[in-house]
């Protein structure tokens, strides 16, 4: 279903197009799913499951709010590398999947401000107040360069992003110089 | 302030029938606009609306880039009204106009920003090329913070999409008739990756954060 959905998109997509992906048969699918957005959202649910769950895992192997975000943007970019259609399922596609599947959409964003925002423990630390809006302009602001290459079909070497990723997502909570030393470790 | 309205009053039949479709998929969503509905409102014929367009989806998006140009221009206006202030006063001056243009046609912004997502791939590619059209604005910050040249290239889109996202959750919310509110927010969006967190602090406070 995602990779159909990001393939040739939401509208694109009907319950025939997934059957012939799968080789199910019609019954079979409407033994689990009750109709084409049903399915959507399950797969939905799954696909960002498997994202966050690569996200943590990456991110547990590191200490420290910095290492833990490079590692955890790390395994995001490389996820997109090597299942742009997915990502662009799960990024891009949502929007026509209907109003469930954007309040989906805006809880994952919420978590993922959540994650961000565990750098600000670390950053008072250090006499640093990041502004309460600070997480949510971070992860708005990747998300937006993460959606116009989806988007746009430019996915090659997400990867390589992680630099600059890293600089505006630090620089709030740590301050330039700090950034620019992400920039240059990613 | 002159009213947006009058500012972008149609001029041709065929920019009245463009009002015509936005007034309607705005107030009543996309998919129930009526092709009848629009002709009536233009004061033309179905007839005449078939000679001028070939489908309600041509005649949306064609009403849809008038939205954005009439957006676009707004913002660029008051940006360049201000030329030769600083940068920070000027993007100042381009977002209030921004947010008063959408606080005053808040069901036309619903639809062009919120509703667009879901409206088709044709649509889409539209709003996100307008969104790229901000990025010049954005990028003489460059030459304000002593860092300019160290910024990272998708410095513009971070900042854009920070921004768009709060307006975008403030209308879903259903507060787009008071965007003003967020103005300070969106300054600070805005100016942290050029600026870094004080200076976008400052400048939230001068607006009123």
């Amino acid at each position: 279903m995602l990779e159909a959905v990001g393939d040739v998109g939401y509208e694109g997509t009907s319950v025939r197009t997934v059957l012939d992906r799968t080789e199910l048969y019609r019954q079979a699918f409407y033994d689990s799913f009750s109709s084409k957005e049903d399915c959507f959202l399950q797969a939905y649910d799954d696909g960002v499951e498997r994202v966050e769950a690569a996200i943590l895992r990456a991110a547990a192997g590191e200490s420290g709010w910095r290492g833990q975000l490079r590692a955890g943007l790390g395994a995001l970019l490389e996820f997109l590398d090597s299942e742009p259609d997915v990502g662009r399922a799960l990024i891009v596609e949502v929007h026509p999947a209907g109003a469930e599947a954007l309040a989906k959409r805006t809880a994952a964003l919420e978590r993922a401000r959540i994650f961000l925002d565990q750098g600000r423990a670390e950053a008072a630390l250090n006499g640093n107040g990041p502004p309460q809006l600070a997480p949510e302009a971070i992860a708005s602001g990747i998300h937006m360069i993460v959606h116009s290459r989806l988007a746009a079909g430019d996915c090659d070497g997400f990867r390589a992003l992680l630099p600059e990723l890293m600089y505006v997502a630090v620089l709030p909570y740590f301050g330039p110089e700090a950034a620019k030393r992400e920039m240059g470790l990613s | 302030m002159e009213s947006p309205i009058s500012t972008y009053a149609p001029r041709t039949r065929r920019e009245q029938v463009l009002g015509a479709m936005v007034q309607v998929a705005a107030a009543e969503g996309y998919e129930s606009v009526r092709v009848a509905e629009v002709a009536a409102r233009a004061g033309i014929s179905e007839e005449e609306f078939g000679r001028m367009f070939a489908s309600k989806s041509a005649c949306f998006l064609e009403s849809y880039d008038a939205v954005i140009d009439v957006l676009l221009a707004h913002v660029a206006a008051a940006f360049e009204a201000s030329f030769g202030e600083p940068w920070q006063d000027r993007v100042v001056a381009g977002l209030r106009a921004l947010v008063e243009l959408l606080a005053v046609k808040a069901e036309i912004a619903r639809m062009a920003i919120v509703e667009v997502t879901a409206i088709g791939e044709d649509a889409r590619i539209r709003y996100r090329a307008a969104l790229e059209r901000f990025v010049p604005f954005l990028e003489e910050g460059r030459t304000v913070g002593a860092r300019g040249e160290d910024l990272p290239e998708e410095t513009a889109r971070f900042a854009i999409g920070s921004a768009t996202a709060m307006i975008f959750n403030e209308i879903r919310s259903g507060r787009g008739a008071e965007m003003q509110r967020i103005l300070p927010d969106l300054v600070f969006a805005v100016m942290t990756p050029y600026l870094g967190v004080e200076a976008a602090e400052a400048e939230m406070r001068r607006v009123g954060g």
